[in-house]
Formats: structure tokens, sequence, C-alpha cells
């Protein structure tokens, strides 16, 4: 298992990431370490969900933000 | 509750060409409320910032959200533009809603989304007000060029707003250095509303084109493109959206040909990601 099993939490943990969304630390201190230090930023990455910086659906790595208007070229019949 | 029908005055009267009186850009109290229960508890972000973010609000946005029998706006424009942004403000709160909302929610912030259910179901009735509004423009204080007019027109048959040809050709003044031609009026009773429809047409088993029919699109020079799963229009910063079909969300998006009373976009599949039996 990686780091965050050990106690160390990153930003791409589940703890931090759910107290990033607005979740009582208390909560999270109830929850087992197994499970809030789960790193779920290659879950979040593949499936283009909500990035962990932002809390913005599709700011994972390598994805574009979702809600910005993608324009497209037009030809002209 | 959000689901509650306000009451729908019959008389909404709305003109266009006149200062509007101060005070009317006020933001009504359920926008301060769900900003208030929304944006406060988690110092957060625009969560959909990418819509928003390039649109310069006009302030009459909020304002066609109140309770008044009538409504003033500079210019056709404005009045077009105001319902743009309602509309931009609409689905990125239908997005919140369906997203990155359900989390909060399940943290137990349900009481924002009560306010959030409640400014989409103002805003959804503040557009049937509109459209069932008794329009006029008055020419008094500014007339425009009737190219400028047809472009505002155009802008508000986008939003799915029609104008009466006939009260604009009794409002234009007699002082105008050029009455109507009838070459203008023959134009500006061709604007047609723009119906938030389109279909899905397969033309081999991975190709796909997304036709939108709407007279005299091709002339209005639109910008068009795609927002997760809507279809943007954009004339001149007045934007229509309109939801695709599930299926084009697993397609990849090729160009638009634009034509005079139409356009069609296309649209690939991956077929990693559709298997066909």
């Amino acid at each position: 298992m990686s780091e965050q099993n050990n106690g160390e939490k990153t930003t791409s943990d589940l703890g931090s990431w759910l107290i990033s969304m607005g979740a009582p630390v208390s909560i999270t201190e109830l929850m087992p370490r197994e499970i809030t230090g789960l790193d779920i930023a290659p879950l979040m990455s593949r499936l283009g969900g909500i990035g962990i910086k932002g809390g913005v659906r599709g700011e994972g790595v390598g994805e574009h933000p979702t809600d910005v208007i993608r324009w497209l070229p037009i030809i002209r019949l | 509750m959000w689901n509650r029908a306000r009451e729908v005055s019959p008389s909404l009267r709305i003109t266009c060409g006149v200062e509007p009186k101060a005070g009317s850009g006020a933001s009504p109290a359920v926008v301060a409320q769900l900003f208030e229960s929304l944006m406060l508890p988690f110092g957060f972000f625009n969560p959909a910032r990418g819509l928003l973010s390039d649109l310069n609000f006009s302030r009459d946005a909020y304002s066609l959200l109140s309770d008044s029998e009538q409504f003033e706006f500079e210019s056709v424009r404005q009045l077009a533009q105001a319902l743009s942004d309602l509309d931009s403000i609409r689905i990125a709160l239908l997005q919140i809603d369906s997203e990155e909302f359900a989390i909060w929610c399940g943290l137990g912030k349900s009481e924002a989304r009560i306010h959030l259910l409640q400014l989409i179901s103002v805003i959804d009735q503040a557009r049937i007000r509109v459209q069932g509004a008794q329009l006029r423009i008055d020419f008094l204080e500014y007339r425009p060029s009737p190219k400028a007019l047809f472009r505002s027109l155009t802008q508000l048959a986008l939003v799915g707003v029609r104008f009466d040809a006939r009260q604009l050709q009794r409002a234009w003044p007699a002082s105008a250095r050029k009455s109507l031609s009838a070459k203008w009026i023959s134009k500006f009773e061709s604007i047609k509303v723009f119906k938030v429809l389109g279909v899905l047409v397969e033309s081999d088993p991975l190709t796909f084109a997304f036709q939108v029919k709407w007279k005299g699109v091709g002339n209005a020079d639109p910008a068009i493109g795609l927002m997760r799963n809507h279809l943007v229009i954009d004339v001149g910063g007045v934007r229509s959206f309109m939801e695709l079909p599930a299926a084009c969300s697993r397609m990849e998006p090729g160009v638009v040909r634009l034509s005079k009373n139409k356009f069609e976009i296309d649209f690939v599949a991956k077929e990693s990601e559709w298997p066909r039996s």
C-alpha cells in the first residue's frame, strides 16, 4: 500500500478530499485510517471526475475543464 | 418550497428602448439566499467558471427574476442578453445540482440545495413570463439603424422571444431620416423564433450528424460550441443552449456545416466506448 496508509495525508487522499469539500474534520476522524488515507487521485483521473485541487469536474491530470465551451470549426456552405 | 408555482402575472409588459428606472437591477432575495447558503460555508469557487467567467453579466438578468409587472430595457439587445445570461446561470446551476452538488448534499448541505432548486424554478418561471409578455419598442430615446435592429431582433429570437413586426412598424418615428422600407419590414417579419430542437441522424455505423434548423441562421453568423452535454449557439454574445442526445457525449465532435437555414455537426463514435453487436 502507499504511504498514505501510514498516516501521512496527501492532497489526494480521501480524507483530505472530503474536508476540502466541506466535511467536518470530526467525521473523517471517525473513519478508519485505511479509508481516509486511500489515494483517490488515480480514480479521479481515470473518471475525469472532480479534481482534487479545485473541486471542479474535469480538473484531473490531463483533463480539460469540462465547463469550458469548446467552440467548433465552421464550414459555410 | 421550490416546486410551488409562483403567481404568474398575465399582464407583464416589457419596453425596449427606454432608460430603465433606478433600482431595477437589484438582486432578488432568492439569488442572495442561494449564494449565501452555497458559497459562504465553503469559501467556495464558482462551480462552472468556464461557462460563466467569460460572460459580462448584465444587471438586467437578475431584475427579470422580480415580480414586477413591467420591465424596461435600454435596447432589444439588452433584453436578449439578459435572457441569455439567465439561461447561462440556469445551465450552471443544473450542473451543480447534477454533479458536484450531490456530494455536498450527502454531507448534509440540503438547505443549500433547496435554495438552488428554488432559484432554478424562479428562472424557469421568469422565462415563461417573458415569453408570454407584451413587448414593445420605443424609439423616442434611441433609434438604431434597421440593420442593427434586425441583428438585435435575431438575437431575441435566438433566446426564444418573438417580436411583433407590426408594433415595430407603428413605433418607427415619422421623424426618422428614412421610413422603414418594404424590404426591411419583410426582413423583420421573416425572423423566426429559435426552437430548441435537433435530430441526430446516422450517416454510417460510426458517423452521425446532429441537425438543427433555424431560418436565417447562416446569415446570423453564429459561433457554435459544446459545453458538457449542451450545444451552445452564440450570436454576438447572446447564447442559446440545447441539450444534446446522450449518445453525443460518447462521440467526438467534428466540424459544423452551416447553411442559410440550418446547421449540422458531425459526431464520430469512439468505437472503443461504443461497442456494437
